[in-house]
Order: C-alpha cells, then structure tokens, then sequence
C-alpha cells in the first residue's frame, strides 16, 4: 500500500499543474458550502447570543427589525428617535431597570453609540486598556473600532455632526479616547462609545461658551484653534472639551425631552417583563416595545431559507463539477493507457492498476480536504464579520 | 532450457503472428534472433515470458509449461523468472531513474524491497554508468542512458531467462556495444539464457547462436 | 501607579469572582458614594458596617461648589450606589459619565415642592469664583422632613442593592427618622414660640429651613472670612430698616472684624453650619442640635 501512495504521490507531483488545478476546484467546491454554514451559524450565534442577552427593547412604534438592528447590532438603519423620559417611565415603573441607547451617528464609519455607563455592566465590558468615559467628550472603543481607527487611549478622534457647516448649529466635537474594551465577539466590537450626554452635545443640545479668555488656545492642535468662533453670537463654540472649559458646557432644555433610539429594558422578573409589556399594548402610542429574540429568530428563518436556497445551487453546481473532474479523470486515465500497459508488461496485475489509481483519488481527496479545511481555517475569524456584513447591509 | 513445439500465435484480426514447428535452447546460451520486421521476434519473446499465450503448442522452460498456467501463476513466473528489456523501454516519465529499476519491486507484491534490493539496484546503476543520474527523469537522459536504465530494471531481479527485445536499436555502435556485453556479461555471471532479438548483423558474433526466426530449424552457428 | 491599578484590578477580580460565588454576594461591603455629607451620614446609619461610605468633596470645600475630576469620576464609577442630593445640587452631573442606574436621586420625591431662585445676583467670594444661586434651592436637607424622606430614598436603594438587609436598614431608617423627626419637632416649637421674629442671613443657602419652619429670613452674600466691602455694609443698614433683624445666621464662624461690626449695628452673629461636608467634631446629628441650640438662644433674645 505504501508503494502504491509512493508512486501515485510521484504522478501527481509530476502532473503539477494539473494536480494543483484538481485539488483546488475540489477543495474549493467543498469549501463553499461548508463556509456558507459557517457564515450562517456564526450570524446565528451572533445574533442570538446578543439577542437572548436583551430581554426587552423600547423604541420608536415602526419597524421592529429595523429597532432591533439599530439598537442591538447598530445597523445604519435610521430609526425614529423617543424621548429620554421613556427610560425614565420605565424606570419609574419598578419592574425593569432601563438602558438609554443612542445609536444614531457614525463617526469615521463607525457606529458612536451614547450609552449610560450602566451599559458597560450590562454587557459585561470593560476596558482592556485605560478606562471608561469620565467626563463630556470622553469615548471609549470597541476592541476592533480601536484596530480600525488605529487609536488607544490618550488618542482622539473628531465626530461628524450632523452639519459640520452648520452655524447655527453644532460643531464636530474632538472625542478623547480613554479606553479600548476587551474582545467581546459582539457589535459592542465596533463600536465607539461615548456617555448619552455626550452623544447630545454632538446631537447639537449641549454646548459650551464663555468669556473669550476662558478659552483654552492649544496652536499646534491638528484640529487647529480648539475653539470656533460662532458667526452669529460673538460668544466661542467650543468643539473640544477640557477639563478647563468642561464647566461651560451646558444643555439647553429639558433632558428629559433629548432623543435616543431605543431603551433596552431589563425587568426583574417574568411577571414584571408581563406587567412592562402589557404597558405598550397600545396602538395608538409612539413607542413600542419588543422582544428582540422574537425579532431574530424571525429574521434568521429568512435567512436560513436564502441558505437553504444556496445550498441547493451549490449541491447542482457540485454536482456538474464532480462530474466534470471525472470527465477530466476519465480523459486522463486514456492518455495513461501506455503507462498503464508498461506497468502490465512490468508484471503488475489488473487489480494494482486500479490500486494505484485508487491511491491517487484517495491523495488528491485528501489534499483537497487539507484545502479546504485550510480555506476554512483562514476565512473562520472573518465569519462574523461577514455574517454581520450580510445580515446588516 | 526453453522447449518450444509446434507453436503458433496469430494477434486477432491481424495477419501477423508466429508459427514455429519446434525450438530447443540450452541453458545459458547466448542467442540472437534475427528477421525480418513483422516476422514475429517480438510475438516470440512475448510468448516465452508469457505475456502472450499461444494458440496451438506449448512453451516450455526449465520444465514449466508456462502456456498452460494461470495468469496469476504466469505473472509470478514471468516476475521472478525473466527479465524483459522491452523494445519500447517503457520507462515511466514520472519515477527518476532508481524509482523505474526498482519499480517492479513496487508494484509487485511478490518481489520485496528491502535493503538489499535497493544496494543492487543502485551498484547495478554505478555499474552501468548511471550512478550519478539516479535522480533524474527518463526524459534528461540521452538514449544510450535510457537503454542501460531498461537493462538495470530487467537485471534487479537476477533472472534465470533475460529476453531483450531491440535492446540496441537507435544506438551508436560503440553504445550498442556496451549494451550487448552488458547483457552478456550479466547472464554469463547468473549463468542465465540470453535471449535478443536484434537486427544489427555486425553484433551476432558476441552470441553463441543465431535463429533466424523464418528457418528456425536451419541454426546457423558463427 | 502601575502597582495601583493592578491591585485594583485585581480587587475587582476578586470582587466579580466573589460575586459569581452563590451566597456570597454579601460578602464585599457595598460602596456607597454620596455628593454631601448629609447623604453619607444617612447613608453610615443605615447601612451600617455592611457598607463603605465615601464622600469625594475634599474636607476644606463645599460639595455644591465642588466638581470631580477624571480621577473621582472614576471612583464614583465603582462604587455600588452614587446618592445624589438633587434639587441641581450637583452642578456636575451632566458633564460626567456615571451609571444611571446606581444613581440615587435622593430629593426626587419631593421634586414639585422645590424652590427656585430668580433673578439671582453674580457674585464672587472665595477662591471658588463667581457663582449665581439662580436655579433651585439645594439645601433641602434643612428641612428635616425632606432630609427623612431623603433617608428613606436612601433606605430604599439600600434594600434594592441587598435585599437580605432589609429588616435591619428599615429598623435604622425608623430611628434615623424618629432623630429626625426630634429636631424637626424642636425647631417647629421654637420657631412657633417666636413667630415672625426678623433674621438675616449671611448667604442663601437657608429656604428651606425658612419655608418649613416659617422664619422671616432674608439674605446677604457674605462670606465668613471675607469682610464685606462698604456699599454691602450699607445695603445691610437699608434692609434693617425695614426688616429689623437682630440676628445673622452663618454657615460658619464669621471673623471676628465681621462680628464685631454686625454687633456694632445690633446684629448678632450666630452659627447655623448647613453641614454640607463632614464636620470637624460630631455628626450630623450633634451639628444640627448646636444649630437649632444657637437659633433657640437667638430668638429667645
């Protein structure tokens, strides 16, 4: 047996090209039905896990996908926005503590989520470097936001306002970064957090201005001067904040009435979860509330039916390619004839010549399997990525 | 001793074949066959070492009848009895030049590889002048090389009948030469029948007898 | 500092694994952070031995004029329950990230019966800079039964945090309440035996005190170590013309220049500390009936 891998390995190495050219379409074919699963099952692990971990979500009456997307997995999705006192509400109701989300901007194409801090506890977050936001204007990173943006604590990095040329309005605001977050496996990964409150001075609610000589100058600032003149008042926007200048920040207005997208409630037991829900029965109100597993489970069943539907086609497509490397095999097998007929005149019976012909199906079985295990291997981090890619684009 | 009587092949649906009334071959004799193409020298070996079977008559060797055995058994013969240099070579492009001598070995399970095997077949290269081509392909060899690398392979087993079909044809004199004695030289050292077919006249008188394979019964000893 | 925040770390370690331990929930004391002192005494009667009490605000300032830096963010980040007095006291709150849900807003209860401030005058004293009081009025604590009601919100978060305590935190509750509810009884009886009776006092910080117990008060901004330039001296000889008060509450002892220049008007300086951080001797409790001491022999003039 050892003779016959011997001579069938030294046929397929010297038939490189077309060896090569074998093992990759079989290992690719087998490659991309496996990876699809592996895709779907890590967007359903993803999804699920996040989703089981948020009992209850409140936000805007309307889509409860699009709610679920943008609160739990911050989808750019827009959703609309409800009023900080329905945390409040629900707060007040005794049955669930309730978590502000604002996950309404982007910066630097990634989402900038304004969460209070109990959102870190809740999630089981906390920073594998620096520490959480402090002050107004603090961020704190998602462990791959961090990679991407290429920034660690001490960095910093400028929000998009709505209008940056908008005078009457806000200013991008200078984010200081005191964190990066741990590895979590889950949309918090991307995310850049900041405290809800500075998600409404971004919003434009918060501002800071005083005396000209309160102003911190900082020249050499790659944002340039700290401060922007404001053309209609002759007081100073600031678009970063100090600890000098952090007392002049204030917000204008009730906060109770400031926008976030949705509130994740967590009651303290089945019958309050029963009680809070029973409170959103109403059609007529502006806010609903959702259970998000019910949402993805939904979600997933549509997207487990498209990979039941790849699935499908990739068994055709396999099939014809099967059949075409057994065309090519076949085809092969007549330009060995003469080599078959040496081996014969050489004393080898029939039965070998299939042996060896056995043993290099078999190796090329078995590198086309390395491959694609291989190919596995390499894209498995990239599942969830792609997986969140396809459930969210 | 190869005993042949009243054989007679014809390859179906083709004109060609053999016919032969009787043939006698003592052991260790050195013989060339001679004849024209298409007379049936290749068919003749062919049926000795039992690739083919013959339609009337028998072949005997050493007392075995070899046309009357079962392939199975006419293989095991053939493997370890004969060593056939084959008038094509049939090399295989793939193995370097030790991987085709010991290839026999390799597809046979009753010849075995061991240590020993192995010591031969890379002297028996050195002694054909091979030795420094043992990793080299069939086809980085020139022709000369290539013949001496078919006679190696049918040498490894020390053959009791070495059948050499056209062992010299394309070859300069001098290669031929080296070929032939090579031949020689190794049944005279098994103390093996040598059996070659051949159409160079100028190489008969390095044999003990000549058969002309259209008048087997008129030996014409030289 | 490296040394610190591994230890740190690995207190929290400690901490999460010994929380993940089934009963043994109890085991770390509750870390309890309170905005002023009031809040922590509330909080150190109630909680008792099952909790660590911690008051940021530096012993030399006032915590309504006091604001954290990063470094107190970050404490007031771990602590299990931030109580926080309300009523704008903390002037800070919107500008640091702290969890909503550990935030205590003790006064919330009493949210609609706030008193506002207008029309407040900029002033400036001390090395804290200018300050308005426009806004709300902060020392609800004054008013003894807002300060109850401010106890039993912190009561109540306490049973939250550690349910298992509940019997013991309400037993205390009840004799916070009753000490309380004994000051609360003296000043109305005292207030009521003189009622009307004109005072003056030395910064705003008293509504409350005034609104509950019907005192005639009205206020200057002075500080007790700071002599008042002239044109105060002589709005203070206005008001007391028409208010004729023999009396000025301080928040502390007023330098004896100042004293002995109100004495000089008829005006005697007497000490009723609002105890906003934790007194030099005694406790809440001992500062307040010196107060209500110095107020009685003040009124009885």
């Amino acid at each position: 047996m050892r003779h016959d891998f011997y001579l069938a390995w030294r046929h397929l190495r010297h038939h490189r090209t077309r060896t090569l050219i074998l093992v990759l379409c079989l290992g690719l074919i087998a490659a991309l039905p496996l990876g699809l699963h592996q895709v779907l099952e890590a967007g359903e692990y993803w999804m699920t896990r996040r989703a089981e971990a948020t009992p209850l979500l409140v936000g805007a009456r309307g889509s409860s996908v699009d709610l679920t997307l943008g609160a739990l997995y911050f989808s750019e999705t827009g959703v609309p926005t409800i009023r900080m006192q329905e945390a409040d509400r629900i707060t007040a109701t005794g049955w669930a503590d309730a978590l502000p989300v604002y996950a309404r901007h982007r910066v630097q194409d990634q989402p900038l989520i304004g969460v209070t801090l109990d959102y870190f506890d809740f999630r089981g977050l906390a920073p594998a470097q620096g520490e959480l936001p402090a002050i107004l204007g603090d961020c704190v990173l998602g462990a791959d936001a961090a990679d991407r943006l290429g920034l660690g604590p001490g960095g910093t990095l400028a929000s998009s306002s709505e209008n940056a040329f908008d005078l009457a309005g806000s200013y991008p605001l200078k984010l200081h970064v005191t964190g990066v977050l741990a590895k979590a496996h889950s949309p918090d990964d991307h995310a850049v957090f900041v405290d809800i409150q500075t998600a409404w001075v971004i919003e434009g609610l918060g501002h800071g201005h005083g005396e000209t000589q309160a102003a911190p100058t900082r020249p050499d600032s790659p944002f340039g001067s700290p401060t922007v003149r404001r053309a209609d008042a002759g007081l100073l926007t600031y678009t970063e904040i100090t600890p000098e200048n952090l007392e002049f920040f204030h917000f204008h207005g009730d906060p109770a009435t400031y926008p976030i997208s949705a509130v994740i409630a967590l009651p303290h037991d089945t019958r309050a979860a029963t009680l809070l829900q029973g409170r959103y029965l109403d059609d007529h109100s502006e806010t609903e509330i959702v259970r998000p597993l019910d949402v993805t489970r939904g979600l997933l069943q549509n997207i487990f039916r498209v990979g039941a539907l790849f699935d499908g086609i990739l068994l055709l497509v396999g099939t014809i390619a099967l059949l075409l490397v057994a065309l090519v095999f076949s085809l092969s097998l007549r330009l060995r004839q003469r080599e078959i007929e040496t081996i014969y005149l050489l004393g080898c019976a029939r039965l070998t010549v299939l042996r060896l012909l056995f043993a290099e199906i078999l190796l090329i079985a078995l590198i086309a399997a390395a491959v694609c295990a291989a190919v596995l291997a390499t894209a498995a981090p990239y599942a969830s990525d792609l997986a969140r890619h396809f459930i969210l684009s | 001793m190869i005993e042949i009587e009243r054989l007679s092949f014809r390859y179906p649906g083709a004109g060609t074949g053999v016919a032969l009334p009787a043939l006698r071959i003592e052991r260790g004799a050195r013989v060339a066959i001679i004849g024209p193409s298409g007379a049936g020298k290749t068919t003749l070996l062919k049926l000795i070492a039992g690739i083919l079977t013959p339609g009337t008559g028998t072949v005997r060797v050493d007392g075995i009848t070899v046309s009357a055995l079962d392939d199975d058994a006419r293989r095991n013969f053939r493997i370890s009895r004969i060593g056939f240099v084959f008038q094509e070579l049939e090399l295989l492009d793939y193995l370097s030049v030790y991987d085709n001598i010991v290839h026999p070995y390799r597809i046979n399970r009753v010849l075995k590889l061991d240590r020993q095997v192995r010591d031969r077949a890379r002297a028996l290269a050195e002694h054909t002048g091979l030795g420094d081509k043992l990793a080299a392909l069939p086809r980085e060899l020139s022709q000369g090389e290539r013949q001496r690398a078919a006679v190696c392979r049918a040498l490894l087993t020390e053959p009791d009948l070495l059948l050499a079909d056209e062992a010299t044809g394309n070859l300069d004199p001098a290669n031929k030469l080296r070929i032939i004695e090579l031949l020689t030289r190794a049944a005279e050292r098994n103390r093996a029948t040598l059996l070659a077919v051949t159409h160079d006249h100028e190489l008969l008188p390095l044999f003990d007898r000549v058969i002309d394979i259209r008048q087997p019964g008129s030996p014409r000893a030289e | 500092m490296p040394t610190f925040r591994i230890l740190s770390f690995v207190i929290a370690l400690l901490a999460a694994a010994s929380a993940w331990g089934a009963g043994a929930v109890s085991e770390h004391p509750l870390k309890i952070v309170a905005s002023n002192y009031p809040l922590a005494y509330f909080a150190e009667r109630l909680a008792g031995s099952w909790a660590t009490v911690t008051l940021p605000a530096p012993a030399d300032a006032d915590p309504a004029y006091w604001r954290p830096d990063v470094k107190a963010v970050g404490a007031m980040q771990k602590a299990d329950l931030i109580l926080l007095n309300g009523a704008d006291y903390e002037k800070w709150l919107a500008h640091v990230a702290l969890p909503r849900l550990k935030r205590v807003d003790t006064s919330a209860g009493f949210r609609d019966r706030f008193i506002r401030i207008e029309n407040a005058v900029v002033h400036s004293h001390g090395p804290a800079g200018q300050h308005s009081h426009e806004g709300t009025a902060y020392t609800t604590w004054l008013d003894f039964d807002q300060a109850a009601q401010q106890a039993e919100a912190v009561a109540k978060a306490l049973i939250v945090r550690r349910p298992e305590l509940e019997t013991a935190v309400l037993d205390a509750l009840k004799a916070l309440q009753t000490d309380l509810a004994g000051l609360d009884g003296e000043l109305k009886r005292i207030a009521t035996a003189k009622p009307g009776v004109p005072l003056m006092a030395s910064h705003p910080v008293y509504q409350y005190l005034a609104r509950r117990y019907g005192l005639n008060l009205k206020s200057v901004h002075w500080e007790p170590g700071e002599m008042p330039p002239e044109k105060e001296w002589t709005e203070l000889g206005k008001t007391l013309t028409v208010h004729p008060a023999k009396t000025m509450l301080w928040e502390a002892r007023p330098s004896p220049a100042i004293a002995d220049k109100l004495s000089a008007k008829g005006v005697t300086s007497v000490v009723f500390d609002p105890c906003a951080n934790r007194p030099e001797s005694g406790d809440f409790l001992a500062v307040m009936k010196r107060n209500i001491e110095n107020l009685k022999m003040a009124l009885q003039r």
